[in-house]
Parts: C-alpha cells; sequence; structure tokens
C-alpha cells in the first residue's frame, strides 16, 4: 500500500504551511500523481486561512482542472474576496462566466457577466436567448406518446427530437422493405406491418381519448373499460373487483399493447382496486425538415397522414435520410434549387455520401480547393461556384463513383490530400476508379460499396520524398500483378503492369480495383504491407515484401505480429514465414494442430511481452528468432515440447526471470503486465483473475509439466519415480472431462464438426502416464519419450495463457466451458486450411453441441474473445439494441492496452487539453469573433451538418449541450489546435510547463501509445495508437468494424476521468474494462451508425462514476480533515 | 451483547448467502506454484426435494428423522430441514429440531431470506416465441399472482441478451409490471441467459428455483446447455422448463430440456397451448409448496468430481413413495 505523504501527514497534525510552501507542495504532489493528497492539502491550507486569496484562487483553479462541481462556489467566495481588486476581479468573474456556460447555468452565466463587466471586462457578449424552438419548427403528429411509438419503430427515446424522423427513415430504409418472390415490388417486412398495426390501435385509442386525449377510465364497471379493453386485445376474468385478471382475447391486438408498453399491469391494479386509470395519449409532434408538404408535393395531403406516407415510401424515406445529414445552409440551397422529385431518384448516392457536402456563399466546397477547383468542375461538368447545380450535377453522374470519391478525399487532409488532389492525378485516379462500365454503383446495397475507397485514401502514406509509399518498390508490385500468385486480379491490369514506371502507375491500379465488388486482394496486401512498414525505420526489403505478397492469402492474418514490432529483422520475417510452412506441411493432424498451436501461442505470449514492453524492443527480434527456429524442424511430439519449452525459456529470460523463478508464477505476473508492478495493489487483482480463469479450465501448470519432464529424464537416467508428482498431473488431466455433447451417435456424426478437437481431449483424458512409465521402466529410451506426451497438455497451458490474458470483462465462457481453451480448433472442418486464417467463433447456437468454441489460428484472438462474450452483457434498459462489431472493439480496447507505464502528467496532458476545448467553446459562444476560429478547428473533425449543429448551439448560449456534441477525441484534439494557435487561455502556462519539464511523456507519440487503442482492420495491428481518423461510417463487408475501430474516444474520456477522479494510472487496468462494460450495457442506440448513443452512454457512465467517487471522497476527506 | 445463538443465526446466514459455497483462502496451492491460490470448496449443501406416492401424489408431514441422505454412500448431517413455505428448522445432534427463526427475529432480513422460495422466471421474447408471446405472458402472469406469500420473484426476459425486467421482489405488483413491459426481440441465447439467470440466482440466500419459458431453440448462445446444467446441479438449484413446443417437433431441444430438468431435480413440460402452460405451472407451484429442503456440510469425501446424491425414506422400508433429487453436484465454486 503507498505511504501517507509526510507533507500531508504533517498538515493533518495540524502543522499549517505557509500559503506558497503549500502551493509549491501541491504541485509536487500533482507532479508525482498524488492529487487526491494535493487536494487534502489545499482544503486544508484553505481552512486555515480562509480569506487568503493566493491559496483559495490554487484550490479553486485545482477543482476546475478536475472538473469538480465545487469549483464555481469556491471561485464565488474568492470573487467576494477580490471585489476591491478590478483585474483580479474581472479574471475571476470572467472564468466563472465560462464555467456557468458549460455548466448550462445561464442565470448565473448573466449574473457573473455583469460582474465582469462591471470590473471592466468588455470583450464577452451573452448571446440573446432564442427559442430553440419546436414550435418555430416545423411538426407532424404521430399518434399516442413518443415511447410506445418509439418501442415499435425501434428508436431509442434518447434520440433528440430532430433526429427521430431521420432514424426512422434510416429504419424503413434497411429494414421495413423486402424484396417478395415472382414480384418485383418490395414488400413489407413484418417490422414494418407491426408499426402500421401500432399506428392504426393508436389512433383507436386516441379516439377513446376524446377531446383531451387523456384516456380515463373511472370504475371497473364503466363502458369505456370494455371499449379500452377491445382495442387492447384483453377482456376481464372474473368480475370486478379484488379477484380481476386481464387476460389476451385477441392476440394480435395484445401482442401490439404489450410490445408498445401499454400499461396493462397499471390498468389491471386499477380495475382491481376500483381506482381511476389515466394516460396520456396526446400525440406526439416531431419535426420535420422544410414542412410536410415539401415532401408530400402533389399527393393526397387531406386523407392521409404524413406518417403513413412516409412509411408507404421508401425512397422518399431515402431522401429524407440523404438531406437531414447536410448541414443547414447546405440543405437549403439545395431545396432552393432543386426540385425534389429530381433530387429524389439519386436519393441513395445522397445519403451515403453527401455528409460531406458544404456550401458556403453560394458555393460547394471541394477538397484541395482552391488548385483543385478546376479540376472538380471538369469532372462535374460545373462549376463548384455554383453550389447547388455543382452538387446536383455530382449526385447524378455515374451512379454515384464521382460522388463516392469525393467524399472519400473530403474526409482526409494534409500531404495525402494534397498529394491525392493534384489537378491531374485527380482526373487520372477518378477514371481508374469509374472504369467504363458505372452500373451499379457504389450506392446501390445496403452498405457503402467504396470501403476499400475510403480505406485507401484514409490510410495511404507519404514517403519522405513527398511520394507515396509503395511497399517493396514498384517493380515487387508490377510482378505481383503480371505474375499473380492466385489467377489474374484484372486482365486489364495485368497487361498495362509492364509499362509500369512510377508510383502514380501502382496507385492507379489500387483505384482501379476500388471499384471491384469481389474481394480486393492487392489492396489488401498493399495496406497490409504498408503499415508493417509504417513503424519501422528501415523498410522491408524488395525480397521480402515479394515473398509476404504473395503468401498472403496464406499467411495475411498473421501479418499484424509484424506490424507491431517495428524492430523485427528481413530475417526473422522469413524465418516465420518458414516455420509456418513447414507447419502446413505436418501431414499427422493432430501433431499439426499441436505444433500450430504451441508456435502460435508463443508468438502470442511474445506478442504480449513486446507491446507490454516487458522484453526490451532490442531484444524483440532475437527473442522471436530464437522462438522460431526449434519450430523450423519438429517431426515427433518429444521434439515439439523441447522446442515449446525452449520458447517458454527464451521468453521468461528475455522478461529477465531471476534464476529459480516458478515458471508459472512469472508468467502470469508477466501477462498481468508487469513483474515489478509500481501498484502492487491492482497488479494482485488482475493475477487472481487470470487465476481463476486458468483453474476454471483445469490448465497444468508450466511448473508441474517441467518437472516433471526433468523427471522422466531422470528415472530414464535410473532415478527412483517421484509417484507424488506424476499424481499431480494425473489428479490434474482426471478434471478434464469430454464435452458435454447432447447429440446421439447419429446426430454427432450428422454434424461431425470438431472432430480433431475432441480426438485432442480424448487423448489427454486416456493418458496414463504412470502406467507408460512403468511399461517403460526398463528402456530409458522410451521413458525420455514419454515427455512428448506431455506436449499437447503444454501446447494447451500455452494457449490457456493467450486466453486468460485478453479474457474479456465477465470471462462467462472461460469461466462455465472448462474445455473452451482446449478445444480451440487449429484446423477447422476438413479442407478449410483455417490454422493461419483469423480466429473465427464457431458453434455458437445449437442447442446440441458443446458450446461454442475458436477456429483458426491465434492471430485475432482478442477480438473472437471478445465476440464471443458480447452476448452476455445485460442491457441496462430494452434488450437488442445493442450491436454486433462495435461492442468487440470496444472490448477489445479495454482489454489489449495496458496502463501500467502511464504517468500522471500524461494524464493530466489530456485532462488540461480537454479543458482548453471546453472553456474555449464557451468563450466561442460570448465571443462571436472567437466563433470561427474553434469552429475551424472543430470542423477538422466532424461533419459539416455536426459544425452547424454546435455552431447554432454556442450562438444561442447553449454551451452545455454544445459541448456533450464534441466527442472526446475531438476534444483533446480542438484543445490541441487551440493551444498550437496560441489561443488565450488559463490552462496554457500549464500545458507550456508540462511541454518543457516532460516533453518525451507528452508527444504525440507518447500519448498516443498511452491513450490509443488497437486497430487490427484499419491498421493491421494491435499495437493500440491513436490514428485520429474521422469517425467513419459502416462500410460494405466491415459493417460498424471500421467504424468502432476510427472511435478512439473511449479511452481518452476514461483518462480524463480518471485524472478528473485523481486515480492513479494503474487503476485504469482495473476499471476501464469495468467502465467499458458499463458503457457498452447502457448504449441504447437504434442503428448501425448511431454513435451518438454511445457517446451519451460513455457520458452517462462517467457521470455516475464522478458521482459514486466524489461521494466516497468526500466522506473520507471530511474524515480525515476532522 | 449478541446472545450466542443469535450469532449462530448471523453464521447461517451468511453461509446461505453465499449460496451453498464458501470461499476460504485454502492452503491449496495452486499446483505446485509458489503463489497461494484461492480454490473454492463446498461448504454446504442446498438440497430440495419432493416424495410422491406411486400414483405421484405428494407425501407430506415428514420429518427430518424419516430421511437419511448419502453422498457417494457416506451418510450426511441435515442441519436444516423444511417443509415446503414453512419455516426451516435446525436439526440438532440428537435428531431434535428447533426453529431457526424465533420470536421476534421474523422481521429480521437474513432470517426471513429461509422462508419461501426464490424464483426466477426467465421468459423467452426471441422470434420463436412471437406468436405465443402475449399467451405466455399470461400464463406468467397467472403463476406469479398464485405464488405464495413468502415466496420472491424475479421475471427475466431473454432473446439475443438478457433483460431483467423485474428484479426479485416479493410485490407481485412489481413482477407484473417488469412482465407486461417485456419487449419481442430477436435471435435467442437461451442458454446464455439460463447461465446468468443461474449466477444471479446464485447470489441470493434460501431456496430458489429457475423456470425457463422458452419455445426450445437456440441460435446463439456460447455456452453448452450441459455446461449451464452442471453450474445449476453445482448450486443446487432446480431447473423448470415449460416448452411451448411440442416434442416430436424439436426432439434435440425437448431433450436437452427433459436432462437439464431432471438433473438439477426440476421438471420439464411440454405445453404448446395455453390451458397446458397454465396446468405447467400450477404443477410447479405444487411442487414448490410440497417439497423438501434440508442443508448439509457434506463429510469428508475424497472425491472432488461428481458426488452422487441419494435420499432415502427410512420410514418407508417397502421403497413405496418415490424421491425426486438432483442426483448429484460437483463440488466446485460459482462465480
Amino acid at each position: 500500500m503507498k505511504a501517507f505523504p509526510s507533507v500531508v501527514l504533517a498538515c493533518l497534525l495540524g502543522t499549517p504551511l505557509a500559503a506558497d510552501e503549500a502551493l509549491d507542495q501541491v504541485r509536487r504532489l500533482e507532479t508525482r500523481g498524488e492529487a487526491k493528497e494535493a487536494r487534502l492539502l489545499l482544503q486544508r491550507a484553505v481552512q486555515n486561512s480562509p480569506n487568503n486569496v493566493e491559496t483559495l484562487h490554487a484550490y479553486a483553479e485545482f477543482l476546475e482542472k478536475h472538473k469538480d462541481p465545487e469549483a464555481r462556489s469556491v471561485y464565488e467566495k474568492l470573487l467576494k474576496l477580490v471585489a476591491g481588486n478590478s483585474s483580479k476581479a474581472a479574471e475571476i468573474s470572467r472564468r466563472l462566466v465560462l464555467l456557468d456556460m458549460i455548466a448550462g447555468d445561464t442565470e448565473a452565466a448573466a449574473r457573473h457577466l455583469a460582474d465582469y463587466q462591471a470590473a471592466g471586462g468588455n470583450d464577452l457578449t451573452l448571446p440573446k436567448a432564442q427559442t430553440a424552438a419546436l414550435e418555430n419548427q416545423a411538426t407532424i403528429e404521430i399518434p399516442g406518446p413518443l415511447h410506445s411509438f418509439a418501442r415499435m419503430a425501434a428508436l431509442s427515446p434518447d434520440l433528440a427530437p430532430t433526429d427521430l424522423l431521420p432514424a426512422l427513415a434510416r429504419n424503413i430504409v434497411t429494414s421495413g422493405y423486402q424484396a417478395s418472390s415472382g414480384n418485383e415490388a418490395l414488400e413489407q417486412t413484418e417490422y414494418l406491418k407491426l408499426v402500421f398495426r401500432y399506428l392504426s390501435q393508436a389512433r383507436e385509442l386516441e379516439k377513446l381519448a376524446g377531446p383531451d386525449k387523456v384516456i380515463v377510465i373511472e370504475t371497473c364497471e364503466s363502458t369505456q373499460t370494455a371499449d379500452l379493453l377491445r382495442v387492447l386485445g384483453f377482456r376481464m376474468r372474473g368480475g370486478c373487483g379484488a379477484e380481476v385478471v386481464l387476460e389476451t382475447v385477441n392476440a394480435t391486438r395484445a401482442f401490439l399493447s404489450m410490445d408498445s408498453g401499454f400499461p396493462i399491469a397499471e390498468l389491471e391494479q386499477a380495475l382491481r382496486t376500483n381506482r381511476l386509470f389515466k394516460y396520456d395519449f396526446r400525440p406526439t409532434k416531431i419535426p420535420i425538415l422544410y414542412g410536410a408538404d415539401y415532401w408530400l408535393g402533389g399527393k393526397d395531403k387531406q386523407n392521409v397522414d404524413f406518417i403513413d406516407q412516409f412509411l408507404s415510401d421508401p425512397s422518399l424515406c431515402r431522401l429524407y435520410l440523404g438531406l437531414a445529414k447536410l448541414d443547414r445552409e447546405t440543405a437549403e440551397v439545395l431545396r432552393q434549387h432543386v426540385p425534389v422529385q429530381r433530387i429524389r431518384a439519386f436519393a441513395h448516392v445522397l445519403d451515403f455520401f453527401g455528409g460531406m457536402f458544404r456550401i458556403r456563399g453560394g458555393k460547394a466546397f471541394v477538397p484541395g480547393e482552391p488548385r483543385a477547383s478546376a479540376a472538380w468542375a471538369d469532372l462535374v461538368g460545373v462549376s463548384p461556384d455554383q453550389g447547388a447545380a455543382f452538387y446536383e450535377r455530382l449526385l447524378v453522374r455515374d451512379d454515384g463513383w464521382l460522388a463516392g470519391y469525393y467524399d472519400a478525399l473530403a474526409r482526409i487532409d494534409g500531404p495525402v490530400l494534397e498529394y491525392l488532389t493534384e489537378p491531374a492525378r485527380l482526373k487520372r485516379f477518378y477514371g481508374a476508379l469509374r472504369g467504363r462500365v458505372t452500373s451499379p454503383g457504389p450506392a446501390r446495397p445496403v452498405f457503402r460499396s467504396n470501403t476499400d475507397l475510403m480505406l485507401l485514401t484514409s490510410r495511404l502514406r507519404m514517403d519522405r520524398d513527398g511520394k507515396p509509399h509503395i511497399p517493396g518498390g514498384v517493380e515487387v508490385w508490377k510482378n505481383l500483378f503480371i505474375n499473380h500468385p492466385h489467377g489474374k486480379y484484372d486482365g486489364k491490369l495485368t497487361r498495362a503492369a509492364s509499362s509500369w514506371k512510377d508510383v502514380d502507375d501502382v496507385l492507379e491500379a489500387l483505384f482501379a480495383l476500388c471499384r471491384k465488388a469481389v474481394e480486393n486482394e492487392p489492396l489488401k496486401i498493399y495496406m497490409a504491407l504498408s503499415d508493417i512498414n509504417r513503424r519501422r525505420a528501415v523498410p522491408l526489403e524488395a525480397s521480402t515484401i515479394d515473398r509476404l505478397a504473395r503468401e498472403y492469402r496464406r499467411f495475411g492474418a498473421q501479418y499484424s505480429i509484424f506490424s507491431e514490432a517495428p524492430t523485427l529483422t528481413d530475417k526473422t520475417i522469413l524465418q516465420f514465414m518458414d516455420a509456418a510452412r513447414d507447419v502446413d506441411g505436418i501431414r499427422n493432424q493432430m501433431m499439426k494442430a499441436d505444433v500450430a498451436g504451441s508456435f502460435q501461442a508463443l508468438v502470442g505470449l511474445w506478442q504480449i511481452f513486446t507491446r507490454q514492453q516487458v522484453i526490451p524492443p532490442a531484444s524483440a527480434d532475437a527473442v522471436l528468432s530464437e522462438i522460431i527456429t526449434p519450430f523450423l524442424q519438429i517431426r515427433d511430439q518429444r521434439q515439439l515440447f523441447d522446442g515449446a519449452r525452449a520458447g517458454v525459456h527464451a521468453l521468461l529470460r528475455a522478461a529477465g526471470t531471476p534464476p529459480g523463478a516458478s515458471p508459472q508464477d512469472r508468467m502470469i505476473d508477466l501477462l498481468a503486465g508487469t513483474a515489478s508492478p509500481a501498484d502492487p495493489d491492482a497488479h494482485q487483482m488482475l493475477v487472481s483473475e487470470m487465476i481463476r480463469i486458468f483453474e476454471a479450465q483445469r490448465l497444468v501448470s508450466l511448473t508441474t509439466l517441467f518437472e516433471l519432464a526433468d523427471h522422466l529424464e531422470s528415472v530414464a537416467a535410473g532415478e527412483k519415480l517421484n509417484p507424488s508428482l506424476v499424481s499431480k498431473l494425473a489428479s490434474r488431466i482426471s478434471e478434464i472431462q469430454l464435452p458435454r455433447s447432447s447429440l446421439s451417435s447419429v446426430e454427432k456424426n450428422a454434424y461431425a464438426a470438431g472432430y480433431w478437437t475432441e480426438k485432442h481431449v480424448d487423448e489427454q483424458r486416456k493418458l496414463n502416464l504412470r502406467a507408460l512409465i512403468d511399461r517403460s521402466s526398463r528402456d530409458p529410451g522410451k521413458l525420455k519419450e514419454a515427455r512428448g506426451l506431455l506436449a499437447p497438455i503444454l501446447r494447451d497451458t500455452l494457449v490457456g495463457f493467450n486466453y486468460i490474458h485478453y479474457a474479456p470483462p465477465g470471462a462467462q465462457v472461460l469461466y462455465t466451458n472448462p474445455l473452451f481453451v482446449r478445444t480451440h480448433d487449429f484446423l477447422g472442418i476438413q479442407g478449410s486450411q483455417q490454422t493461419w486464417r483469423a480466429t473465427e467463433v464457431f458453434g455458437s447456437g445449437w442447442p446440441s453441441n458443446a458450446g461454442g468454441r475458436l477456429v483458426g489460428s491465434l492471430a485475432s484472438l482478442p477480438y473472437a474473445l471478445a465476440e464471443a462474450e458480447q452476448n452476455f452483457l445485460v442491457p441496462s434498459r430494452e434488450q437488442a439494441l445493442i450491436w454486433g462489431d462495435l461492442v468487440p472493439q470496444m472490448i477489445l480496447s479495454a482489454k489489449v492496452p495496458r496502463w501500467w507505464k502511464v504517468t500522471p502528467r500524461q494524464l493530466r496532458w489530456v485532462a488540461l487539453h480537454m479543458r482548453v476545448a471546453e472553456s474555449a467553446l464557451a468563450e466561442a459562444s460570448l465571443k462571436p469573433s472567437l466563433r470561427e476560429k474553434v469552429l475551424a478547428s472543430f470542423e477538422r473533425y466532424a461533419t459539416p451538418a455536426r459544425v452547424r449543429n454546435v455552431a447554432d448551439l454556442l450562438q444561442r448560449g447553449d454551451v452545455h449541450l454544445a459541448v456533450e456534441q464534441v466527442m472526446p477525441l475531438e476534444l483533446f484534439l480542438m484543445g490541441r489546435d487551440l493551444v498550437a494557435g496560441d489561443i488565450r487561455n488559463h490552462w496554457l502556462p500549464e500545458i507550456r510547463q508540462l511541454a518543457s519539464e516532460a516533453a518525451n511523456e507528452v508527444s504525440p507519440e507518447a500519448i498516443s501509445e498511452a491513450f490509443g487503442t488497437p486497430k487490427p482492420t484499419l491498421a493491421n495491428s494491435y499495437h493500440p495508437e491513436l490514428l485520429y481518423l474521422r469517425t467513419f461510417p459502416t462500410l460494405m463487408g466491415y459493417s460498424s468494424r471500421i467504424m468502432a475501430e476510427s472511435w478512439e474516444s473511449n479511452i481518452l474520456y476514461f483518462a480524463a476521468l480518471a485524472h478528473d477522479l485523481h486515480l492513479p494510472p494503474s487503476q485504469m487496468n482495473l476499471l476501464v474494462p469495468e467502465w467499458t462494460q458499463k458503457t457498452v450495457e447502457r448504449i441504447f442506440a437504434t442503428h448501425l451508425e448511431d454513435w451518438p448513443a454511445l457517446l451519451r452512454s460513455l457520458r452517462v457512465v462517467g457521470d455516475e462514476v464522478r458521482a459514486t467517487t466524489r461521494q466516497m471522497m468526500a466522506a473520507e476527506q471530511k474524515a480525515s480533515l476532522q | 451483547m449478541k446472545s450466542i445463538r443469535n450469532l449462530w443465526l448471523v453464521g447461517a446466514a451468511a453461509a446461505l448467502a453465499a449460496s451453498s459455497v464458501l470461499l476460504f483462502p485454502g492452503p491449496l496451492a495452486a499446483q505446485d506454484s509458489q503463489r497461494p491460490v484461492f480454490r473454492v470448496k463446498v461448504e454446504l449443501v442446498v438440497l430440495s426435494f419432493t416424495v410422491t406416492d406411486s400414483k405421484g401424489r405428494y407425501i407430506n408431514g415428514l420429518k427430518p428423522s424419516d430421511f437419511r441422505i448419502l453422498e457417494d454412500g457416506i451418510v450426511q448431517k441435515i442441519a436444516t430441514f423444511a417443509e415446503g413455505n414453512k419455516p426451516p428448522v435446525q436439526v440438532l445432534d440428537d435428531g431434535s429440531v428447533r426453529p431457526l427463526i424465533t420470536a421476534g427475529t421474523e422481521d429480521r432480513a437474513p432470517a426471513d431470506a429461509f422462508v419461501g422460495t426464490n424464483v426466477f422466471v426467465l421468459f423467452d421474447t426471441s422470434n420463436y416465441m412471437y406468436r405465443g408471446f402475449v399467451y405466455a405472458s399470461d400464463a406468467i402472469a397467472d403463476f406469479v399472482r398464485g405464488l405464495d406469500r413468502a415466496d420472491s420473484i424475479a421475471v427475466y426476459t431473454y432473446s439475443r441478451n438478457l433483460s431483467r425486467a423485474a428484479t426479485l421482489t416479493r410485490d407481485r405488483n412489481q413482477a407484473l409490471l417488469g412482465l407486461r413491459k417485456a419487449v419481442a426481440g430477436d435471435d435467442s441465447a437461451l442458454y446464455n441467459a439460463l447461465l446468468l439467470t443461474l449466477r444471479d440466482a446464485a447470489k441470493v440466500p434460501g431456496r430458489k428455483v429457475v423456470i425457463v419459458f422458452s419455445n426450445g431453440p437456440d441460435n446463439a448462445s456460447m455456452v453448452a446447455p450441459d455446461d449451464v446444467r452442471a453450474v445449476a446441479e453445482d448450486e443446487g438449484i432446480p431447473i423448470y422448463v415449460i416448452s411451448t413446443s411440442e416434442v416430436n417437433k424439436d426432439p434435440v431441444s425437448a431433450g436437452v430440456f427433459r436432462r437439464i430438468s431432471s438433473r438439477t431435480g426440476g421438471k420439464a413440460y411440454f405445453a404448446k397451448t395455453w390451458q397446458k402452460q397454465v396446468e405447467a405451472f400450477e404443477s410447479i407451484r405444487e411442487d414448490l409448496g410440497n417439497s423438501y429442503t434440508v442443508t448439509y456440510y457434506p463429510a469428508m469425501n475424497p472425491n472432488e468430481g461428481f458426488r452422487k446424491i441419494t435420499v432415502e425414506i427410512v420410514s418407508d422400508p417397502g421403497k413405496k413413495y418415490r424421491v425426486s433429487a438432483r442426483p448429484g453436484y460437483r463440488p466446485r465454486g460459482g462465480f
């Protein structure tokens, strides 16, 4: 346990410190990460000298820095104390105004602004209150309460009113209609049929509710009771009184009543007790863009409600969705200039690729402007100066290819944008992308099909010479296209490849391949190899790149291992490839699985140790090479055991294991993060958790296995057998059960899945080492061979270490299925060759099998484990509104990084930048001249519609809501931009001081390393890092996985939270998984791109943690101060 | 000053609160690791069973002395005994009994926890249940209303994920409110949800059962039915299953339902119609009201694997009565 700092102790003992002395000590404590003690010291100092301005000021600033709501009241006290000093009063009142605005307390802000102005401040003006406005906006009506409609239409009731109709439109587009058999027309899905049925029932209820729109049942016997129950589909069983029960009479109606959340139970209680039942059934007003008339056009507006027409017309919904994504100004210009019927035909293009459209002063923004403006005019056929006409033409060109190209380029900036938008290049690459036949366009499917294009443009890397990085050089790619290893990628490109000379030739081919609907292997190879080179000081040699490219299909999933360690040499990488090929050549399937499992598990452990830097970067290459070497020539189980054991020793040695240490204990210590933790309590908790899982999986400890192997050697040399050692293993093995299969033999044969894994388990159960030793007692050779029998058991232990390191929060599967590790299938179903492929979840949802298991290599184990666990999360509200792809990525972002090496300064750095951005947003609301600068920074990371939304909120003084709209990552980046831009801000001196005293800790690389997340898809690596990309949309082939990887806000938010609550960084190792689980369980999303739901959930969890921790802290500090 | 008796009661409550297992820092080292490891040993076993005659009629009024409990053939000493929803009694060394809840202690929460059964209803709201959703809800509502006053009820629903619609309560209205607000879902992860329900039930002191109301299929679970069954067996929680599917329509699910219920001391019902569902619930309610619950601390037994439990009725030498109990358990911890 941490020693209580002497200075605090002195203070607590009642030795009052001088104010300046106390402040010095506060700074020192903060630097050491002892913010809690610093706060206590300040509190005590303030208690001792309540009228000391300097101390009070320091205390207020401390609270403000830690986002403590008490900061405002302390500043108020300070303001009173400095009443006579106008410059000081101006400074304090100014801060108060900004804090009031951030807290959403406009009344206090007005009061403090008056103080500020009285003290001579004249640069801030409170925005005039504007009625935000539902009543000023056009609205439509939906019968009944919102929560009922939201339940039926699968909308989150947390959506902002303006987001309701777009969310509904999206649900209709994606889930409302399906192709009908033998008919070209679309037919309604069950989901939409239920929505219509609900609307019909709601209208009936609305009639019953009468002019007051309140359903009233005065007594059980009243006539309204029967009417209401008829509409609801229920009837009374038993006469009125205590025995009355409501039961279903019309299943269809009753289903709607229940599913829409009509208060049936409350009604039943009211009838039973003969009490008044009242239910507000007022219709819900929902804001609509431009008013209903715009959308209905010439349709009959009198007899049918808007909502019915809207739901009946998926193309109308698509158009609404597209226009709702535009910023207000752009949408208005388009509305005025383009008739609805004209734009409607291209609604799908607008929906997918219109999000970055921006018209300002009538002119359209184009990527790479002004240099590329003319080129865009040529491509589109209209000048960007004619904003509306330009975008209209962009939408109708080539079925969406040009719009997709525009969208991909509009999302990037910096040197890559500059390079790609060089006018000639812009046109050339567009030509390649578009091809000759434009149909089907990239906006046709349900998801955007320009995934590869977006990945290419956003992940392209520039070399120092200002040209795009081409791994291995042009020749490698030329050869790949000409002598393709698995059949032609593209006939035309193959022909053209022979004349390639320049990087642009390769790039053009990659752009051309982006239009292909089939899997784009060359682009994947390019991305994977670029990512390997990305962090390397010296790129891989052309020959290595050539081999990696050619063997991508077979071993590509393993390349993320090479991306993670930039110090790997070409030799070791090639050695890995050789070993992998050798393993593939093993004919005995059981042996192959054991060798592959042991090899991959050791490499996985090396990867973990390298990532956690328990193996120094300088020795990473040598250690991997040492692990690989024995696997180059494995012929039997004994060699396998010896090779795997040598690998374990290599790992432990490289991690500085002292001689004589228990390999098992040491391995667990290192897996928990570090062998000598600064926070032993937190480390011990992680270690205990890992041991529990190890035990639940009935794995055999490394120490037992190695001792047994040594003992067999000794027995072979004539020593006496140690029966207790042998029975230790036998007793452990007796705990291994065969998979608890519920299948009959016939059914088992029919499914026939998992044969080899079952055999692997069965062989272990049958192992009788004692009998074998007895049988071989006269043959030392056989006794030596006997240790080969331990090889499959050692494999499971090594694989198990990987599993327990990445075990997701809860780890229900690992605790419940004791064979989960042992049944990892390294071979896959016969013929599927999954030994080196990505890890996949297999066999879930069969009541008759032995439970789900993982198949394939261990390369993407963290994601697969998270995927297997995600359905065990319990949503805190209605179920099934959290979604796959995003959740596993969130879980692995909380489990792969470890925060043992993160420093308190790094936490402070993140929090201070967020504070800068928050106060800048508040100031921008009160100072229009600053607004442009702040929004310009925001615009670098957010879509035009979001920027406009925040601008509107700032303009009307709703800073609290504006800050809520900005993601934590964006806040941090805005803070960084504003600091770099020398904006006037009271946190600037402290940030500069941090930068000067700990430049290495707060460098962009260090912050990225500390608070980054793994991005196996975007960056082909599990190495945690921050890429600072705009949040991606959902993309074909990846659903929301890439979007989830581009979401980098969680860890930064949690880092700031840890700072604010004075938690040491080491605690993040325990708390981030817990906070992440809570965040997932509180997500209430409407659709796959509903990341604002995630943001809301993150803030709710943060607020809860803040409230509970502060409550505990206050009680603790009160006790200390007394 | 606390009396010795009160201290014992607190101790017993704590033992039950740990749901039949206690975690203790054992001297057991993890195999040969140098680090001490906390392993779980079964400390108190809760065993519920029913006794019926040859015609299936419940036999009531039996005393602790009428029973002999054996684990792997080793006779066990009964610690507490309860019949139906009557308060449990402590069984003394000489075979006599005395009330576990004495006058003046009835209102204490820990002691109160021994009275009645904690019933966890797990309701399938997946797409598979779509058509029968409302009738199922009615049948569950009737069951909730008809429960003994001493019983507590929790209503959970599941689809792809679990939802705790109403947490454990004695307030029937709360349970009905939760039940009637259930939302129809999509995929079905029955065994995942059942596992989580068992984990929740295991944390509750006293007697508990889980009632699964399902259509049968599971297309999203990661855990196998028999791994979940093993958890129920070890925790001593009977699982009752009411399947709304016909036996021959889905023989695999039917087989699984039969096994997980019988192995845990529960029953499986195949009730496609609303009427049959109501009857099934009625039968469960009868089981709850007519069952015996004993607790005991297992006698020394070297078997760390599956321990077979036998309940003998010493007052029935002719073996006319039939005992329905879980066949045994594996001494391992819950998580």
